[in-house]
């Protein structure tokens, strides 16, 4: 534990020097929080008090706005419009909206099944907080920041646990997670060459695009793997890809204690420079990770599920701290979700005790094909944006966007469900060989 | 009474050796018996293991006052933790102390609850 400790400290203290690399993307530049004091309707111009200053500036209306849009004396996020001129405001988000039951109970309920998906299969719950929080009214970059927030401390909760288990490989975790932020890093820069060059629309587009491609065609693979598993395949076999790649021996080789593999550098620095240039693409790096741990460097599912908690957790944290920084995180927000999943998250832990290795590929296979399906319902309304197809009718874009939500509802519906049917069933199992054995042994 | 004869006997051939200058043997004829009477407390059947409730409570009431004073103090939250800058220690800090704290009441309750890992043996 103590090792442990001292090498996540270590890295702490190294990640401040990658200093322009973010976990999720940057925060967002041209934005300024405060109050507005005053309006003025026939000039549309405002007061705005800065926060942390004291004088006021003045600010211009946008083309789309009204004066109405404008709270007086409520604290606000402001994006301005660089392109229109100076303080000119392009769009005006409530920073904290206020916390109805309703909305606490939702975000209580979220929390706890995206924590059960996060303790089994190491990723996940981010890629359906943030939209359900952004459903829930939240503006977002705020969902981002608050998600983010709540996303380091779980996965760090969740990798304990699963490291008591004996499950977590830690040098595996933190190679991966060194080489994630350098990936990160190069993410970041191609999805900046396509937003100056396709702009916004261009940049949905391409997110999307990897997005359905990525899910699609690794959830599919590891759902063709599970399924030869569940049928008597050997448990214990690596992939074919893992034995080749283990066959190459470009030193510096790295013998990885828990996940049991010898293999060259070479080969684990390209998984990670994927999952980090991914979590900058998709915010969801873990849908590559783990399938790449398994299947190229050929640790088992549950290894690679828990190691991936320890790059969450690395990632998470120094995304965390550059959100902070910028004071986008809705702490309100952060610890309501961590109630629910701080327990979703160790009961998830607690069923890969209980489960063979391909329920684990099961439960991550099906999430990422029913994510891919959200993510797609979306790639019609992205292509009329950028006029390559016709523009889609109302109806069509609110049935898509419906379709989108729930989908991604269903996904952690579906997963949840899969846990828990197959941990109750492990554990009943466990209790009935625990009493066969004390029958045996006691007469 | 057995276990008393043998523990009598034991002590008595320890200090046999311990007279003729053999110690090490002495110690750890005595360490023996030490294992021998710990072993039962060391391993008990799960049916007998005491749950941790006081834990739960404690760290339970302390989550939960924690919740409370979040809930009761928003305004003030909602100014200092977004002020950017070096006060981005501050919603990261909570954080990471409400998760042990947090994190400590859930697997109290967990293990309440009878929810426990499988033994691998």
């Amino acid at each position: 534990m103590k090792k442990l400790f001292l090498i996540i400290m270590g890295v702490m203290l190294i990640l401040p020097m990658v200093t322009s690399a973010f976990a999720g993307g940057p925060p967002p530049k041209d934005v300024m929080k405060g109050v507005f004091i005053s309006v003025d309707d026939t000039a549309r111009t405002t007061e705005f008090k800065k926060s942390g200053s004291e004088g006021t500036t003045q600010l211009v209306l946008g083309e789309s706005m009204v004066p109405a849009d404008i709270r007086i004396n409520k604290k606000v996020m402001v994006s301005l419009d660089k392109h229109a001129g100076e303080n000119v405001i392009k769009s005006v988000d409530i920073m904290f909206m206020d916390l109805k039951v309703s909305k606490i109970v939702a975000l209580l309920i979220i929390g706890l099944i995206g924590g059960l998906l996060s303790g089994f299969i190491g990723s996940g719950g981010a890629f359906v907080l943030t939209p359900a929080m952004m459903t829930l009214g939240v503006p977002g970059a705020i969902a981002v920041a608050s998600n983010m927030c709540h996303k380091f401390p779980k996965a760090m909760v969740g990798a304990y646990k699963r490291y008591k288990y004996g499950q977590a490989d830690i040098k595996l975790g933190l190679v991966m997670a060194v080489t994630a932020i350098i990936g990160v890093q190069i993410g970041i820069q191609i999805q900046k060459y396509i937003l100056n060059h396709f702009g916004n629309a261009g940049s949905n587009l391409y997110v999307s695009f990897v997005f359905m491609v990525v899910l699609v065609f690794v959830g599919g693979y590891v759902l063709y793997d599970a399924y030869k598993l569940s049928k008597g395949g050997d448990e214990t076999k690596t992939s074919k890809l893992a034995l080749r790649m283990q066959q190459i021996k470009i030193p510096p080789m790295i013998h990885f204690k828990v996940a049991k593999i010898t293999i060259s550098a070479w080969v684990t620095i390209p998984v990670g420079l994927f999952t980090g240039m991914l979590a900058a693409t998709i915010a969801v790096g873990g849908f590559i990770g783990v399938p790449g741990m398994i299947y190229v460097c050929g640790a088992s599912a549950v290894v690679a599920s828990a190691t991936e908690l320890i790059i969450a957790f690395i990632m998470g944290a120094w995304g965390s701290i550059q959100w902070g920084l910028s004071g986008l995180i809705d702490i309100r927000l952060t610890l309501l979700i961590l109630a629910g999943s701080l327990i979703g998250v160790q009961l998830g832990a607690l069923g890969t005790t209980y489960v063979k290795d391909y329920m684990i590929k099961l439960v991550m296979a099906s999430t990422m094909l029913i994510v891919a399906v959200s993510r797609g319902a979306k790639i019609p309304g992205y292509l009329a944006d950028l006029n390559l197809v016709a523009p889609v009718k109302p109806q069509l874009a609110h049935t898509l966007a419906q379709v989108s939500f729930w989908a991604l509802v269903a996904a952690l519906a579906s997963a949840a469900l899969i846990i828990s049917v197959a941990m109750f069933r492990g554990m009943a199992q466990a209790k009935m060989e625990a009493q066969t054995e004390h029958i045996v042994s006691h007469g | 009474m057995k276990t008393g004869v043998n523990s009598f006997d034991r002590h008595m051939t320890a200090a046999a050796f311990a007279e003729a200058g053999e110690f090490d043997t002495a110690t750890e004829l005595l360490q023996e018996q030490k294992d021998a009477v710990k072993k039962p407390k060391k391993a008990p059947s799960p049916a007998t293991r005491k749950k941790p409730y006081t834990g739960m409570i404690i760290f339970g009431a302390l989550s939960l006052s924690g919740y409370a004073a979040l809930m009761t103090h928003q305004g003030w939250v909602g100014e200092e933790f977004t002020m950017g800058g070096w006060h981005a220690a501050y919603p990261v800090v909570t954080a990471v102390i409400f998760s042990f704290i947090h994190g400590a009441f859930a697997s109290n309750m967990l293990t309440i609850l009878g929810i426990e890992p499988k033994n691998k043996k």
